[in-house]
């Protein structure tokens, strides 16, 4: 059966040819899309891996004339204890400013066995900031105050960098090479949820967090404060202005909410994506509506074929069913050419996606493809076993 | 001759009103979303508003250091840079400079408001040209005095003072700074992000001296002003020549880069020397453009493939009398001009809805999409061009149907 079908698809094969390219790229565009949905979908299912709720962020730059570092010290330590006497405030934490929801990005390579490791984003970050941000720890511990000492710098690394580097094996106690030279080791003594720092649909980045020493005074630019949900109104928040502000006579201050950057930085991955949508569902009602078309104008025309068909024994489920399947074959022909070019991204490794998410996306192309030419070959279809044999041969 | 191809394509049209249906709905979506596409370019990179002088202007935006073991850093620039080195070119007529705008906070009565501010020149004010709805903009004396000056947009003005007539002289708290206002300007889009901001302030009060930092890279925009279009690339060539001749930072680096490019480059500028930005941007457009119009494109040449035997019986007539294979070409292509420029119609109706709900969102605030005649030739082109590409071979394949089978047919 299927070679007779085939047969009568070769027999037009020119017209057969545009609607198959049609279908071609119809699956390429669901491709493109269904990759990204895919993508941010698995990104949006995995945990923050932070609260953001309740956090604010003051933003600064140290202005102060003095190099000597004991004075910045003492000038920031009275500050944080300026602040943390506030009722209001539950933790405080300062930090590098490359903080979650922000567009900076401090990468630096890492090595491991003399592989480097490009691309970690390095963070600078206080002994409160795992409180401040309520961060999960998943081994070995958070840093303590006696780490400034010790004869290794101690860091923190995520889950993400922990699987890249050492795969199933615990990341404590490891040693590690900052840049390649060599020079600058580092010891792993525990590792952490990933934070997903560029909001809910963003992958979490390779991470790792070392403490802030007393030199980092000089340059940190933010602080995370978290405050209580209950007490912190706006009127708080215009009091710790002016006490930042007067404190910080030649800084410029800006406090925002984490809840606010958060929407922000979502948004930036929203509207393309909706955008994206409109014009995908646009395209694909366009060859919905084509194909029904052409299917419909076909069976038209081929009514003298049908009518013989069923003059001859056919039942109208078998006339039906001919023709269905005759535009699956169709499908099945343009998908396979498709499928051939979308199997090229995670072979090639295009874009550094992992290649279930490619897989993932053709499937559902492909299934999306045939439930398209599935529904618009149905009512053709049916139309078509609706012919009578008598009326369709007598027009001949 | 025209005339009767209209008529021939109107019956067509009726004939068979689905197919009709399916060609002017892909038509006219087709049509729309590139109508809003080129509406949002067209507004983002053709708006000439505050810079109205960009024929004669250069851009600086971005300098990248080079450093001896080939890693690079790259930024805006400085306000020594600007002031010192920029500054000292001859053929440019005037030198703005501003910083990026970063943002800060103020409170009314207990009210939060989000200000983004930036630092100007004198001549800033000069080079753009800014709609004052009241008073004036700061002038050099005002700068080198370091007087606590500000102009504001009016969105700021709205925010912090409510809907009052006028607000010149009165003062603007920002940064637990009082400014007072010296005039109120006509709100830019954030899109514009090198003229974008709330509050613009003399670069004297800026809280850090950005005068002494001698380093060349900073948080500065430059904008160049040549005295005549002739004069631009002449300033360019000066502009790269004081750029060669400029001595190292430090002995870290090994090469600089920094051009002063007219607005678009500078705009999609990658901050990579190597790729280029406008190269990026086109492809990007193009590759989308072409993947919105193929697919219609097909389905329109599908339908109209599928319909020829619909009309066989007219087109062997026709030749059977002596047309020849061109005039029946031509006779298609117009009939689906026609059909063509009917969805483009339709298209440009749906796009000013469109439009109009887009900037009823206002996802990006004072950013009002509009078509203009830019937009509206640009849609008429699509049209042909969209037309001829759905047209041609259709026709072509129906040209070339035997008198005989086209007669017997039927």
């Amino acid at each position: 059966m299927f070679k007779h079908l085939f047969k009568l698809i070769w027999n037009k094969k020119k017209q057969n040819f545009l609607l198959m390219s049609e279908m071609f790229f119809s699956f390429l565009v669901l491709f493109a899309v269904f990759t990204l949905l895919v993508f941010y979908y698995q990104n949006y299912k995995k945990p923050m891996g932070f609260d953001y709720k309740d956090v604010w962020v003051v933003s600064y730059n140290n202005s102060l004339k003095t190099k000597n570092t004991d004075s910045v010290n003492a000038y920031y330590q009275t500050m944080r204890k300026n602040i943390t006497a506030m009722p209001e405030v539950n933790d405080i934490s300062f930090c590098s400013d490359n903080i979650p929801f922000s567009s900076n990005h401090w990468t630096e390579g890492v090595t491991y066995k003399k592989v480097e490791t490009d691309g970690v984003n390095w963070f600078t970050v206080d002994a409160n900031y795992k409180n401040t941000l309520n961060v999960k720890l998943l081994e070995g511990r958070w840093f303590e105050k006696s780490d400034v000492v010790s004869k290794y710098k101690p860091v923190l690394i995520n889950s993400d960098l922990k699987e890249k580097l050492f795969g199933a094996e615990p990341g404590t106690g490891k040693i590690l090479d900052r840049g390649d030279k060599g020079k600058d080791k580092v010891k792993v003594i525990g590792v952490i949820q990933s934070l997903k720092l560029g909001g809910d649909y963003a992958k979490p980045a390779i991470a790792l967090y070392n403490l802030a020493d007393t030199g980092s005074y000089h340059w940190l630019g933010k602080i995370m404060i978290k405050v209580s949900p209950t007490k912190a109104n706006a009127a708080f928040e215009a009091r710790l202005y002016k006490l930042l502000a007067n404190y910080m006579k030649d800084s410029n201050v800006e406090i925002e909410h984490m809840v606010n950057k958060r929407t922000e930085v979502n948004y930036f991955t929203l509207v393309p994506m909706i955008v994206l949508l409109t014009v995908g569902g646009f395209l694909v009602i366009n060859v919905a509506l084509g194909l029904f078309g052409v299917l419909w104008y076909n069976i038209n025309k081929r009514r003298g074929e049908i009518g013989l068909r069923r003059a001859v024994g056919a039942t109208g489920s078998s006339v039906s069913n001919q023709l269905i399947t005759e535009s699956m074959i169709l499908a099945t022909l343009s998908l396979i050419i498709g499928t051939f070019f979308a199997i090229q991204f995670p072979l090639l490794n295009v874009f550094d996606m992992p290649a279930g998410i490619y897989l993932t996306a053709i499937l559902l192309s492909i299934i999306f493809i045939y439930l398209l030419v599935f529904l618009c070959s149905l009512y053709p279809g049916k139309q078509a076993a609706a012919i009578y044999p008598a009326v369709a041969l007598h027009e001949e | 001759m025209l005339k009767n191809y209209f008529k021939i394509a109107i019956a067509v049209l009726r004939r068979r009103k689905f197919f009709t249906f399916i060609s002017l709905f892909g038509i006219s979506f087709t049509l729309t979303i590139l109508l809003v596409l080129t509406a949002f370019i067209d507004k983002v990179v053709g708006d000439s508003y505050p810079d109205r002088k960009r024929d004669r202007s250069l851009y600086i935006s971005r300098m990248t250091e080079v450093m001896q073991q080939d890693g690079t850093s790259s930024g805006p620039v400085s306000f020594y840079f600007l002031d010192h080195f920029v500054g000292s070119l001859k053929i440019p007529a005037a030198l703005a400079i501003s910083s990026g705008f970063s943002g800060t906070n103020t409170y009314v009565n207990n009210k939060k408001i989000a200000v983004s501010y930036k630092y100007t020149n004198a001549a800033y004010w000069d080079v753009m040209e800014y709609d004052f709805i009241e008073g004036k903009a700061f002038n050099k004396q005002q700068i080198d005095n370091a007087d606590k000056v500000a102009v504001i947009s009016e969105d700021m003005k709205n925010q912090y003072f409510g809907d009052i007539p006028s607000v010149v002289g009165k003062y603007i708290e920002a940064d637990n700074v009082k400014y007072r206002v010296t005039g109120v300007v006509k709100n830019v889009p954030i899109t514009s992000y090198m003229l974008f901001s709330d509050i613009y302030l003399p670069y004297t009060v800026a809280k850090t001296d950005f005068r002494k930092d001698k380093g060349y890279r900073g948080g500065f925009f430059g904008v160049l002003l040549a005295k005549s279009t002739g004069d631009v690339s002449r300033m360019q060539s000066e502009f790269n020549a004081m750029v060669r001749r400029l001595p190292m930072e430090s002995k870290d680096y090994k090469k600089i880069y920094c051009h002063a490019d007219p607005y678009i480059v500078s705009y999609v500028d990658t901050g990579d020397e190597k790729r280029s930005g406008v190269m990026l941007v086109l492809s990007i457009i193009g590759i989308f453009t072409l993947l919105v119009m193929l697919l219609p494109t097909l389905n329109l040449v599908n339908i109209n493939i599928t319909r020829i035997m619909e009309r066989s019986s007219e087109i062997g007539v026709r030749k059977a009398f002596g047309a020849s294979s061109r005039t029946l070409v031509y006779q298609f292509i117009v009939e689906n001009i026609i059909l063509t420029l009917l969805g483009g119609f339709i298209g440009v109706i749906l796009s000013i809805i469109a439009l109009h709900f887009l900037n009823s969102l206002n996802l990006i605030p004072n950013l009002v999409l509009s078509i203009n005649f830019t937009v509206l030739a640009i849609g008429l082109l699509v049209c042909l061009i969209f037309g001829l590409l759905s047209g041609v071979y259709p026709a072509w394949r129906m040209s070339k149907l035997n008198v005989v089978t086209a007669l017997k047919s039927q």
